[in-house]
């Protein structure tokens, strides 16, 4: 199959929307409370997308399966329910096999249920298509999170300490910026981040 | 009412589901998270005794310390004689869990370190630093610890309260004094029979 008719099907649509048009954090701006707070550390950043990642595919999954049987009126607390399982998974797996990433992310791990790309990916998508094209849309989307969590956590991991994965890239002289570090430059690095992206996707909202 | 009974039996289903789902990954990981947080305390008892440079935290501790319990309360003892014990108790946001390490006079504090905490962060939350916890050692919890907020905490039993954490040094003060008066009554009779045998 050659790209200009891979253009048309939907696995390609699919992931194209969650990884760049419809992108959670740069376009939709969601889940902007986790990206700021993780990402001063490439390390945190990685152990974040990987964890919401698997939330968003399982819990879209489950959700998927059963939307057939989820009563109208319940459909929100069966979210929840769902959403909040897989987060407790991956939290029991950090404490016990990653403990030291568990210590770092403390209690945004558990904050993962609030992060409303999950929600908002179980309702908008899981609840009304097949279990195929849901697996595609999670993992696309937390693709998608996860490459602007690591690229926000490589410039403020580098100016803020000097160190990709810590490993030192800044020469010896460099001074570490410690606003890169606290919250404030989580803020300016994403900023900066959406407007390029969205300058380069000449991405415009209409007034 | 058929609407209601369906919404019944999912709710069942999902909550028995869910429950059986978590219960089995809390059997599977119970047993390692048990081990981490054992870890964890042992590491902090370590660097009590000066022992930092080791690859297997568990040989080490077992080949270094000795470990007595004695009515439900536990010590462990160094090669030099330094025991410690893990306190705990209430802060101010949330409970507080550490180790302390006494010399082997079980009065003068030589080390402390805080597990756990849920203070405000800089400000009770001083409580688990290092240069805060080093203003400790040296002083002693014989007949009783006071956390001072004058300027002077010059006395043996004094230390220096935290600024901006007056209720967490409190209730931090309270619940060392309270763990050492309990540990001591078992420490004194245990060295009683020590030395009637």
């Amino acid at each position: 199959m050659n790209f200009i008719r891979m253009k048309y099907t939907k696995w390609f649509n699919i992931s194209k929307d969650g990884l760049s048009k419809n992108n959670p954090i740069m376009i939709a701006v969601l889940g902007i409370c986790s990206a700021l707070a993780i990402t001063n550390q490439v390390e945190n950043a990685l152990a974040m997308g990987a964890g919401v990642t698997f939330v968003i595919v399982g819990s879209s999954a489950v959700i998927s399966i059963i939307r057939n049987f989820i009563p109208a009126r319940l459909r929100m607390v069966t979210y929840m329910v769902v959403i909040s399982s897989f987060v407790i998974l991956v939290q029991m797996f950090l404490e016990a096999y990653f403990p030291f990433i568990f210590a770092a992310l403390g209690p945004y791990l558990g904050l993962i249920i609030t992060n409303c790309i999950v929600m908002g990916r179980a309702e908008a998508f899981a609840s009304k298509n097949p279990i195929r094209y849901t697996l595609v849309d999670g993992l696309a989307n937390g693709l998608g999170y996860t490459y602007v969590l690591v690229l926000i956590s490589i410039v403020r991991e580098a100016l803020a300490f000097g160190t990709i994965l810590n490993i030192r890239v800044m020469p010896e002289a460099w001074t570490d910026w410690v606003v890169m570090a606290i919250a404030p430059g989580g803020f300016f690095v994403l900023g900066a981040i959406i407007w390029i992206f969205r300058e380069l996707t000449n991405n415009y909202e209409n007034a | 009412m058929k609407d209601y009974l369906k919404m019944v039996i999912f709710v069942l289903i999902l909550g028995v589901t869910t429950a059986t789902v978590l219960t089995g990954m809390d059997a599977l990981t119970r047993e390692r998270i048990e081990e981490n947080q054992l870890i964890v305390l042992q590491d902090a008892i370590l660097e009590a005794s000066g022992i930092t440079d080791y690859d297997d935290t568990i040989s080490t501790f077992e080949a270094n310390l000795e470990v007595i319990e004695a009515e439900g309360k536990t010590f462990y003892i160094d090669g030099e004689g330094r025991v410690s014990y893990t306190f705990e108790g209430l802060g101010v946001w949330g409970p507080i869990f550490g180790v302390i390490t006494l010399e082997a006079d079980f009065e003068t504090i030589a080390w402390i370190t805080v597990i756990d905490q849920e203070e405000t962060p800089g400000l009770g939350g001083v409580v688990e630093e290092r240069t805060y916890l080093d203003n400790y050692v040296g002083t002693s919890m014989y007949p009783e610890l006071r956390v001072s907020r004058t300027a002077d905490a010059d006395d043996i039993n004094e230390v220096d309260a935290i600024a901006g954490g007056t209720r967490t040094s409190e209730r931090f003060e309270a619940m060392l004094n309270e763990a050492y008066q309990a540990h001591r009554d078992v420490w004194l009779t245990l060295q009683e029979s020590a030395g009637d045998a």
